[in-house]
């Protein structure tokens, strides 16, 4: 099987801190971060407040009355990111259906509606039981496939934060390899109570906007969001005259087999996952200008990602920018992977490696470069998107113009 | 979307279900004629006469210390547990393995929900101290791989995917990628699914259980595949081949039979079927393989939405060497899997 080179004709993007790509390229570029008070649900019982939150988001702006009331909040803000990717691409009226696909990854998926029929169920209230219809991963790629006419291969991965960064390797593979002609890759994720109880009774949510990299990080800071890139072959796109944005040059995943929650400490099967992605993708460490971290802001994940830096890129660690764009986000958990996989292709055409936001201060345990202080200027061309999650999985995307 | 494989072998399979442990109960419970389903209790639904295929008898201190069976969900025991009979069942020895060459990819039905359920009526019924921080980790579909992963030590690609009733064919087309690519010598594959009441209230306040609709049941079906070198060089016994793999995720208006001809292509060849998911409801799929002997397990177990690992293990437990085989997955809307296996050197 030939594996061709597989190039990024369309993105969406949908979440706290932009509602179109403009938006968020917008607030990538000059640093604003969408972590701010919540009022989707009562946050009151909790010692973290904040979150990023896609405020004043009606449905009906996107949909009908009966289409918003079927879909749940993460099924409309996948469609919604989808859709900006394949009206951006403009590639799906050149191939049959039955070649054109769809893969995402999913979190809590429509745990915010199922929430609503569980209470009222505990209560001994009866809710409409179309609350429950977008329970499942599965449902959002679903509607998409649906929405979209996409008839060719339909999956959601859903390994907790590290779902819609697989999604999007896997996707990129399904097209090199030929079994689809044109993928739109991507994840969808929305606040809940679940999780936002979840974390905070795990002590893992900072109070204060999340400081990825610094000193005194006391957690995430949740966020909400979805976003889609479209993928093709190279020479599809070329002979259709395709905008390009960049390419999905290749992606490793692995499971650390340590813990649920806590990351394996020497970063040693995150750092072998950084090193077969580049293999894969034909790229040698030196040819790496920036790595969008996973970057948390928990006080171990970020020291082991900064360790697992160290082994991949030897003495190079500290000329090679380490940044998390979650302060800008919040951790938007399924969909986490696939924003930080658009934010990343955004950037490289903007030719910036973006800023790291709510410094605080030098942490002795991140003594690599984290653009605290602002975003720079790069002539990078390759960058990597790290994803690590619940259970110990962890993806490697390695992206390039 | 068409794929043919070359050079995947199956050298073990193991599953838990209503019949039992082991793919063994669901072959003697076919040969006895008859199902596994049990009523579901009244108060569960308010009412008699709906049926589900619930797994009995299955101890998870039997496989893994009580200690860490209490930590785990019901889908993760079953995966631990089912894992560990079929590597033993494919004679792997994991010691004399490199972790990073061992994988696993499961598809998940409703895992996770149980605790998810658990962990907010804990906080809507008594606030923040009402909730149990332990449960949550466990709240997430991936649990049984990365428990599986953890308690077996595979170190490998590690994915878990939900689509529908073909959420374990999805894992399955994975995981022969992820060996076919090179990224694992040895994937374990399949899926993994739990009932609860409180799932079964839901599924039926969506209209989805009826009194003439199929049961819903639990279990888990784990499937071990090996590049074919790989089970050469440690001489395993081959117990099919995996020849090929299509999808389609739905039907496209208009074009159904377009859709249908590439998912089946010719069927003339395989002359034995199985049928996972909702594909028995579908006609037009069962025309196109008419007249050939049939194992459809969702009768006798219960359809969940990870079965197809369960499923493709009672295939193979069947085949004759050499026999040709078709593995047929649905769901309502899509979507759709046909996977094409031969029965191996030594079935």
């Amino acid at each position: 099987m030939i594996r061709k080179r597989v190039v990024i004709t369309g993105l969406g993007i949908f979440c706290g801190v932009g509602k179109s790509v403009a938006e968020f390229s917008e607030a990538l570029c000059s640093g604003r971060s969408g972590i701010q008070p919540l009022d989707l649900f009562d946050v009151s019982p909790f010692p973290s407040k904040i979150g990023s939150q896609i405020k004043g988001y009606d449905p009906l702006n996107y949909f009908d009355t009966k289409i918003a009331r079927k879909l749940s909040r993460t099924d409309q803000f996948g469609v919604i990111a989808a859709g900006e990717a394949l009206r951006d691409s403009g590639g799906t009226d050149n191939y049959s259906p039955y070649d054109m696909g769809v893969s995402m990854g999913g979190g809590a998926a429509g745990m915010f509606q199922g929430e609503i029929w569980l209470k009222a169920h505990l209560e001994g209230r009866e809710e409409r039981p179309s609350l429950l219809r977008g329970i499942l991963q599965d449902q959002t790629s679903t509607d998409i496939a649906r929405i979209y006419n996409l008839s060719g291969y339909q999956g959601t991965v859903t390994t907790a934060c590290s779902s819609s960064a697989t999604s999007i390797g896997w996707a990129a593979d399904l097209v090199a390899c030929g079994r689809q002609k044109l993928m739109v890759a991507g994840g969808a994720d929305t606040l809940s109570i679940l999780t936002f109880a979840g974390f905070n009774s795990l002590r893992v949510v900072d109070p204060h906007p999340c400081a990825p990299f610094s000193l005194g990080r006391q957690g995430i800071s949740l966020g909400e969001g979805a976003a889609f890139m479209v993928l093709e072959r190279e020479e599809d796109a070329f002979a259709r005259g395709a905008r390009i944005y960049g390419a999905v040059l290749g992606y490793a995943i692995a499971g650390e087999a340590h813990h649920m929650t806590a990351p394996e400490p020497g970063g040693t099967v995150a750092a072998r996952v950084l090193c077969e992605a580049l293999e894969r993708a034909a790229v040698d460490v030196s040819q790496v200008g920036w790595v969008n971290a996973h970057g948390t802001g928990t006080p171990l994940n970020d020291v082991v990602e900064s360790n697992a830096m160290k082994q991949v890129f030897g003495e190079r660690a500290p000329m090679v920018p380490l940044i998390s764009t979650k302060g800008m986000t919040g951790h938007c958990l399924g969909a986490a992977g696939a924003i930080e996989a658009v934010a990343t292709v955004i950037a490289l055409n903007r030719h910036i490696i973006p800023q790291t936001l709510n410094y605080r201060g030098p942490d002795p345990g991140c003594d690599l470069e984290y653009c605290h202080y602002g975003s720079r200027l790069t002539d990078s061309t390759i960058a990597m998107s790290n994803s690590f999650a619940f259970g110990g999985n962890v993806t490697s995307l390695v992206l390039s113009l | 979307m068409n794929s043919h494989i070359s050079e995947i072998v199956v050298t073990g399979y193991s599953a838990i279900s209503a019949a039992g442990i082991g793919i063994a109960a669901i072959q003697e419970l076919g040969r006895r004629g008859g199902d596994a389903l049990t009523a579901i209790p009244s108060d569960v639904l308010g009412s008699d006469g709906y049926r589900w295929g619930k797994v009995d008898g299955f101890k998870a201190s039997d496989y893994m210390s009580p200690m860490k069976a209490r930590k785990m969900d019901r889908c993760s025991q079953f995966a631990v547990a089912v894992a560990g009979l079929a590597l033993k069942d494919a004679g792997l020895d994991l010691k004399g393995l490199p972790p990073e060459r061992v994988g696993i990819a499961l598809g998940s039905g409703f895992c996770g929900v149980s605790n998810s359920a658990e962990f907010l009526t804990g906080y809507f019924t008594g606030g923040v101290e009402g909730m149990i921080p332990m449960i949550f980790p466990n709240t997430v579909p991936n649990s049984p791989a990365s428990n599986a992963s953890i308690e077996h030590g595979f170190k490998g690609p590690n994915v878990t995917l939900v689509q529908r009733f073909c959420s374990a064919e999805s894992a399955f087309m994975m995981a022969c990628r992820y060996i076919e690519e090179g990224r694992a010598d040895v994937m374990l594959t399949g899926g993994s699914d739990e009932l609860i009441p409180l799932i079964i209230k839901g599924v039926k306040a969506m209209g989805q259980i009826t009194h003439t609709s199929a049961p819903f049941g639990e279990g888990c079906g784990i499937v071990v595949l090996e590049s074919a070198a790989h089970a050469a060089r440690r001489e395993a016994a081959v117990k099919a081949y995996v020849e090929a793999i299509t999808t389609i995720g739905m039907l496209a208006s208009g074009r159904e039979h377009e859709g249908l001809d590439l998912l089946t292509g010719s069927a003339d060849s395989c002359s034995l079927v199985s049928l996972s998911g909702t594909a028995t409801d579908m006609p037009e799929l069962l025309d196109r393989v008419s007249g050939r002997p049939v194992i459809d397990t969702g009768f006798v177990i219960g359809r969940s939405l990870a079965m197809g690992g369960t499923a493709m293990a009672a295939l193979l437990v069947s085949l004759q060497p050499g026999q040709p085989a078709l593995h047929l997955a649905a769901s309502q809307k899509g979507p759709y899997f046909a996977i094409r296996f031969s029965g191996g050197s030594s079935v």
